[in-house]
């Protein structure tokens, strides 16, 4: 058990450090330095936010427009920048395989935990600045919100886990991912609820991992009136799937792993 | 003791693979210094790597019952777009030491003075050398893995390392690979002439540098 508690704190203290590491080398020290990795999120959130606010009203479904479109492109966005981050992770990284401490699972890690944690602020500055202007209602369920993100980012990590080994045997999906995860859009329940769908959509969406993560977010934050469904065992059998494949690959993949 | 049994490595190369090392056997007990000898392209860089599971083994086992360096080069080890204060601050987190120790010893082993505040990529090779070495100097290990770069650098370095390695640390075992015969002679107990894949162990070291020699 003190085996256990020893592994567990030295862990932490390799991700803490590899987490510092990358911030450093990302966004070095100048201006605003950390608070960088919120700006992505943010931007799109509230730009892509304010462009629909003037092509289709104030209000649609009877949930304010700019809320609407925040809450779903900030983890669109995480999404799209954690598997972009994850593609050939572990060659960028190969050099820090000489610290046996360091174990290239950290690597994915790190990246998806970055992106997680900008986007993360990024609700939280989004929020704070929308409930001021009135244009963002006050959290119904913050529970129902924190459990629909961790499911969110869980499942996107399940992905990146498997993406990322992937990415070391094939140049192919370097270029593929982008246009899959364009194309994926109508699964990422970013820009509807289940409920606006007709009935034979809404069956389909629901296999989606993603569509019950946001279901369960939204709720959290518009409350009962959107209608939300959702299961959460969709995206946690998903995520335990994919993550049981992804940890074998990457352990295939170190074996290989030639660094220079 | 690092136990290294039937250990093979090989990379894919065209339609085959090709095969760097293939069972070789080694035993390194504390305190002993253990020279690796051979051509270039022999595979003690390979063998090197793998004692300090930088690569892993195609096939064998490398059990490490002691603690073991990362193997000291001229590359690898740290980021090239960090300054030498971040790398020694890395090295410091993930090693678990006082970052203020560590920063003591860089400043007074590598007498870089400012430059350590440039990204480690501006660096000569020579300096490269000096922030590697004290960075693992830095860190106690039972056994010091070394690969050739204690030949690069000044006389005024080249001496700072042997007291640092040789003198001070002359209880730990040691591995290096090295051309420098003199070297081998001076420090090794033992030396391992690698060739055609596979390691002969002496233990007489003036026959294993006629070995060397005869290649």
């Amino acid at each position: 058990m003190s085996d256990l508690a020893t592994g567990w704190r030295f862990q932490r203290r390799v991700i803490g450090a590899l987490m510092v590491r990358e911030l450093v080398t990302r966004f070095g020290r100048e201006n605003i330095g950390f608070l960088w990795m919120m700006a992505d999120p943010l931007l799109f959130a509230v730009l892509v936010g304010i462009l629909w606010r003037f092509m289709k009203g104030p209000e649609e479904h009877g949930v304010s427009i700019i809320a609407f479109i925040a809450t779903g492109y900030i983890p669109l966005t995480f999404f799209r920048n954690a598997v972009t981050r994850s593609i050939r992770v572990f060659t960028v990284n190969s050099s820090l395989m000489y610290h046996r401490q360091i174990k290239v699972l950290d690597f994915v890690l790190v990246r998806v935990l970055i992106e997680a944690i900008g986007a993360t602020m990024a609700f939280l500055f989004v929020g704070a600045v929308l409930v001021a202007l009135g244009e963002f209602p006050i959290p119904a369920d913050i529970g129902a919100f924190v459990g629909g993100w961790l499911l969110y980012c869980l499942f996107t990590f399940s992905i990146c886990l498997i993406l990322a080994p992937l990415s070391e045997m094939s140049d192919v999906l370097e270029k593929i991912v982008p246009v899959v995860t364009y194309i994926a859009i109508p699964f990422s329940g970013t820009f509807n609820m289940v409920s606006w769908l007709t009935p034979a959509a809404q069956n389909a969406v629901l296999y989606s991992p993603f569509v019950n993560a946001m279901e369960l977010l939204r709720y959290g934050i518009f409350g009962p009136g959107i209608d939300a469904q959702w299961d959460i065992t969709v995206p946690l059998a998903a995520s335990l799937v994919l993550t049981l494949i992804g940890l074998s690959m990457c352990r295939r993949i170190r074996r290989e792993l030639v660094v220079e | 003791m690092i136990v290294c049994e039937k250990v093979s490595k090989s990379y894919p190369m065209g339609r085959g693979r090709k095969h760097v090392l293939k069972d070789v056997d080694l035993e390194i007990r504390p305190g002993e210094h253990i020279g690796f000898l051979g051509r270039n392209g022999a595979g003690k860089t390979t063998f090197i790597k793998l004692i300090g599971g930088v690569e892993l083994a195609t096939s064998g086992k490398i059990r490490r019952q002691m603690s073991v360096s990362w193997p000291l080069g001229f590359g690898g080890g740290f980021q090239g777009s960090l300054t030498g204060y971040d790398n020694a601050r890395f090295i410091a987190r993930i090693y678990g030491y006082e970052y203020g120790d560590i920063r003591d010893f860089v400043e007074d082993f590598t007498e870089l003075g400012p430059q350590l505040k440039m990204p480690v990529k501006t660096y000569s090779s020579g300096m490269r050398a000096r922030l590697a070495f004290a960075l693992s100097l830095a860190i106690e290990f039972e056994c010091y893995l070394i690969d050739e770069v204690i030949m690069v650098g000044d006389s005024n370095f080249q001496r700072k390392c042997h007291y640092e390695l040789f003198d001070k640390r002359g209880d730990r075992a040691l591995i290096f690979a090295s051309h420098s015969t003199d070297l081998i002679r001076e420090y090794c107990n033992r030396a391992m002439v690698l060739h055609g894949g596979t390691g002969t162990m002496y233990t007489d070291i003036n026959q294993a540098l006629e070995i060397y020699a005869s290649l």
